[in-house]
């Protein structure tokens, strides 16, 4: 960086002992932002956390179960159902976005001409609103005349049953979310790219290395830790997405997408409301998310110091 | 060891604000501070200058009607009214906030009474006793709590019946009759279908609400003023064509798996011509005016061992927790006003809910809007009152859901369309149980 | 760029038969080309959808097997749900909300950006992941807390009430941290010695260095908020604060749902996220490079 030239070759001095003015900056500079935090998600959480002890139909009165909100939802077999789909969603979601994610920006990347143009195109699907997205796909993967099953039956493939069976419904929302999101996780990866030094291509090139080698050996090692950014950020959309789903399958056929979120919001705010159950359900779902977070980062962090 | 200390501190400064959090319940507890409220006693003439917050969700056509109202309201009487609109979820969900904060909307527009019961205004102080008398029994039922007091005034009533595409009909050489039963009608749909080559047969909304219908033609109900009413033979009999319809493409399957639990009306699929007949409800003939390019026609239901159709509405009620009680029973009591109903029903293209106006009938702006809605309240006067009981009760809602969801898993060959009706008579006695204890 | 390193010295443009540029074309770039292609179509032909049949009637709209066009250019859709609440109003609610909320966000994340990456207070780790824990929780479930608190705070149905709490973005933080931590100490340092008090140095000298991801931060943010949702919901209670997201789900959520409403929503929804995208994207992917994800 240019910006090295700014440093003057003064001798290093001591650190002047606290003025308290640079000993209190740091709280200084986090109080807004954490501010904002504390009043506004983490009180508020721990406030849910404390809902979840209790049941409640209408918000305003309560009644004390303890931990029988979680132990009705631990004991229903609605609930492992929408476990099971939410891991199987999430699992899936995240592999192909960081799969897919990582092709494209690495074939952007090395596109000449037009680069920018596939950049935005590939980017474009984040901006539309996800209920609109599911409504698009919806239509679009109708098995009579879905413009999908058109197309394939134009090669010559029988139509797929996309969304009135439960196995290709979830195929097609994991398809779909991924379509919706991947041009933020391209986005990313592209930085990551970029911050990669093109001599050590050339040097594997001079020894004869060929592009998939390059690739395996270079690109992936040296872009890890933008993947662990997305693999992140991937993971925590996967285990929370809700709107396009709804509007895609409705949680359908019979239940085979219904997720955790859509669980909750069901159990939240529709007839008879049980507020209390989707406290306890969005409870759950923090934790897990939060463990494999956390697992997430620490393998991420070994990774580094190896 | 003091950089140990150190570390722990913040985490024991984390756990002591939890532990306080968590000590002190979110809310009110259930049973403290049930004192009934007092009486607001605020003669009219002293509203001038009062802000009234009117929560509200629209159908479409409706909102007119609403803000029509609103603007005589406001003159009248001299007071401000806010009108807020939004999705019928959305509106569930900022009335529990609102409620949880002590701050709710003073009158709402409510489908069901289930889930805010206990914090309804109870209107019999401010309307009289006498005032429900105004008001056809049917829907009155439904506001009634257990003290026999109004705690929401019906304001609009739905009713459920068939569409014809009479162009399809006229094709086929097969005619319309007044009145048949449910064979004869599906034996005409099938009829129609053929001479045509249409996809489908029939059609109707995804909804437990129409399949009511047809389970209230064969004489059974989900429920009534004693909880489970399910007649399974009965049910199985009613759903049977329905299922062998689904099965042999005569009915579109997809339409009904694809939707999950979202509600999904096949609207559409009778617009585009693809099915002779449609069940579904009068709140489609504005759109049906406005938009088909086929010709169309309403018929009264088919009968089995009922007549008539199964109905519907909606509410107005206001909170307990109001700043103005006085005020918001005012507005409700105004707002269905004879003059002020038909005003509403007719811009709106539903029906009344109040006896004088359903005696001398209402007129609609649209000819054949008219002629689709006059069918609509012969069979209100034909449906039974069971029907109306099932609708109104706190349980139907979720139970409807569940109707569905049962049939959905029969017509995906998960279950056979007895042992459905079995786990669903179950699971409306646990709804049962829920929504009244 | 790799393709200039490739031309050697006392080689002319080359013409062959199918192609003039210099070098001929490899069986990789076009398969690459073919690849992206497919892609980008699979990207655009779904908004093509939602655009053309914006235009279409309902009737249209339930034709099976599906029309392509539609019949008439005309923009009575959009007219008709313009129409149906007070545009304008949302709008600019939406432009003010998104606008302040950007703004504030650039300031209170970068800052805590800051305090977060150079300096070493104890609590620093903790904090960091309470950061990163906050954007996993769904909203549902601090949805009734968070209106008792916005509530007690007198900012219920205020545009401040949608504006400031969603302002402390989580991921802003992240990025912004990230890429603070490329930034050398010495700048800094110097600065001090210099005389500078922290919060000047922060200002003149980190912030400008930061601008690539400031960029992205600004970016990220107006698209989250522009499109958000259910914060307006929790906040707003009368039409004078509603933004347009709300009219959208409201259109959803009648009985019959009038698609060709939706889809001219969506059109409008997406066209002044997308403008600012295709002016900003430069920034976007010079700044991400620089987060310090390396």
């Amino acid at each position: 960086m240019t910006t090295a030239a700014l440093v003057t070759s003064r001798p290093p001095r001591t650190r002047r002992p606290g003025g308290w003015g640079i000993r209190i900056a740091p709280y200084l500079f986090l109080i807004p932002n954490m501010a904002i935090f504390a009043i506004f998600t983490i009180y508020p959480a721990l406030n849910g956390f404390n809902m979840s002890l209790y049941s409640s139909s209408n918000g305003r009165t309560f009644r004390w179960e303890g931990l029988g909100n979680y132990e009705q939802i631990l004991t229903s077999a609605e609930f492992w159902t929408v476990a099971r789909n939410t891991a199987v969603f999430a699992v899936a979601y995240v592999l192909l976005a960081t799969a897919a994610a990582i092709a494209i920006a690495v074939l952007v990347n090395a596109q000449g001409r037009g680069k920018t143009f596939f950049r935005a195109v590939f980017f474009i699907p984040v901006l539309v609103s996800p209920v609109v997205v599911g409504l698009i796909w919806n239509w679009m993967l109708e098995r009579e005349n879905g413009l999908v099953n058109t197309a394939l039956g134009a090669i010559g493939v029988p139509g797929v049953p996309w969304l009135v069976d439960g196995f290709w419904a979830m195929v097609a929302v994991v398809l779909v979310g991924v379509w919706m999101q991947v041009g933020f996780y391209m986005l990313i990866l592209l930085a990551g790219l970029q911050s990669i030094d093109p001599a050590l291509y050339e040097a594997a090139k001079m020894d004869g290395a060929t592009s998939w080698d390059q690739f395996r050996v270079i690109t992936l090692p040296l872009l890890q830790p933008s993947i662990v950014v997305v693999v992140v950020l991937a993971t925590i959309h996967g285990f929370q997405s809700f709107d396009f789903i709804w509007t895609l399958t409705g949680g359908g056929p019979v239940g085979a997408t219904m997720l955790m979120v859509q669980y909750i919001y069901e159990n939240g705010f529709q007839s008879p409301i049980r507020f209390g159950i989707a406290t306890a359900g969005g409870v759950l779902l923090f934790l897990v998310v939060f463990a494999l977070t956390i697992v997430n980062w620490i393998v991420s962090r070994r990774r580094e110091a190896v | 060891m003091a950089r140990k200390r150190m570390r722990a501190l913040p985490a024991l400064a984390l756990a002591s604000v939890a532990a306080i959090a968590v000590g002190c319940a979110p809310g009110q507890l259930e049973g403290e501070g049930d004192e009934p409220q007092d009486v607001q006693t605020l003669a009219p003439e002293d509203f001038a200058g009062l802000t009234l917050e009117y929560m509200y969700f629209t159908d479409g056509p409706d909102e007119e009607g609403t803000r029509q109202l609103i603007a005589e309201f406001e003159e009248e009487y001299d007071v401000t009214v806010e009108l807020e609109i939004l999705p019928y979820a959305d509106l569930v969900t900022s009335t529990l906030n609102r409620l949880s904060g002590g701050n709710p909307p003073d009158v709402v527009r409510l489908t069901g009474l289930t889930d805010f019961r206990d914090d309804l205004l109870v209107l019999d102080p401010y309307l009289g006793e006498d005032y429900r008398e105004q008001f056809l029994p049917g829907p009155t039922s439904a506001v009634l709590n257990d003290d026999d007091e109004m705690i929401a005034v019906p304001s609009d009533l739905t009713m459920n019946g068939p569409f014809i595409n009479v162009d399809l009909f006229e094709q086929a050489g097969v005619a319309v009759p007044t009145e048949w039963t449910w064979d004869e009608m599906l034996s005409a749909a099938q009829e129609v279908k053929e001479a045509t080559g249409v996809p489908y047969a029939f059609a109707m909304d995804k909804s437990g609400h129409r399949l009511s219908t047809i389970l209230s033609e064969y004489g059974t109900y989900l429920l009534d003023d004693d909880g489970n009413a399910l007649d399974i033979d009965r049910a199985e009999a009613a759903l049977q064509p329905i299922v062998e319809m689904m099965a042999s493409g005569d009915m579109p399957a997809d339409f009904w798996l694809g939707s999950g639990s979202r509600y999904q009306g096949a609207n559409e699929i009778f617009l585009a011509g693809e099915t002779p007949i449609y069940l579904s409800g009068n709140w489609q003939v504005a759109q049906f005016v406005e938009n088909a390019q086929l010709d169309w026609t309403v018929v009264p239901n088919p009968c089995e061992t009922e007549c008539g159709g199964f109905p519907g509405g909606k509410f107005m009620a206001a909170f307990e927790q109001s700043e103005n009680p006085a005020l918001a029973a005012e507005f409700i009591r105004f707002m269905n006003d004879a003059e002020q109903q038909e005003t509403f029903v007719t811009v709106g293209g539903l029906l009344p809910t109040r006896v004088d106006l359903s005696e001398s009938g209402v007129t609609y702006p649209d000819e054949a809007a008219q002629e689709a809605m006059d069918v609509f309240l012969a069979d209100l006067v034909d449906t039974p009152e069971e029907a109306f009981e099932s609708n109104g009760h706190p349980a139907f809602s979720a139970s409807a859901t569940a109707l569905v969801d049962e049939l959905s898993t029969v017509v995906a060959g998960q279950k056979d369309l007895r042992t459905a009706l079995t786990d669903l008579s179950a699971e409306i006695d646990a709804l049962v149980e829920e929504t009244t204890s | 760029m790799s393709e200039t390193r490739l031309i050697t010295t006392g080689t002319a443009p080359k013409r062959t038969w199918t192609s003039i540029s210099r070098k001929p074309v490899r069986l990789s770039d076009a398969l690459r080309v073919v690849v992206l292609t497919a892609g980008a179509l699979a990207c655009l032909i779904p908004l093509l959808w939602m655009f053309l049949g914006s235009f279409k009637t309902p009737t249209e709209l339930a034709q099976r097997p599906p029309t392509l066009l539609p019949e008439s250019w005309g923009l009575g859709n959009y007219t008709e749900a313009l129409s149906r609440f007070n545009f304008v109003q949302y709008l600019g609610n939406s432009v003010i909300v998104t606008i302040a909320a950007t703004v504030l966000t650039l300031a209170i994340n970068s800052m805590a950006a800051y305090a977060l990456a150079k300096y070493n207070f104890r609590g620093k780790n903790l904090l960091f992941l309470l950061t990163l824990a906050t954007i996993m929780i769904p909203l549902q479930v601090i949805l009734i807390p968070v209106y008792q608190v916005v509530a007690s705070l007198g900012l219920v149905n205020t545009l401040w009430g949608m504006i400031i709490p969603a302002a402390a973005t989580p991921t802003g933080v992240f990025l912004l941290r990230q890429y603070m931590l490329s930034i050398p100490d010495e700048l800094i340092e110097a600065a001090r010695v210099d005389g500078s008090g922290e919060f000047r140095t922060f200002v003149q000298i980190v912030l400008p260095l930061c601008t690539p991801a400031l960029a992205v931060v600004a970016i990220f943010s107006v698209m989250w908020r522009w499109s958000d949702f259910l914060w307006p919901l929790v906040v707003a209670q009368s039409e004078a604060v509603y933004t347009l997201p709300v009219a959208l789900a409201r259109f959803n959520a009648e009985l019959t749902v009038p698609f060709n409403l939706i889809l001219a929503m969506g059109v409008v929804s997406t066209i002044p996220v997308l403008i600012i995208f295709l002016i900003f994207q430069r920034q976007i992917a010079t700044g991400i490079a620089n987060t310090g994800i390396k």
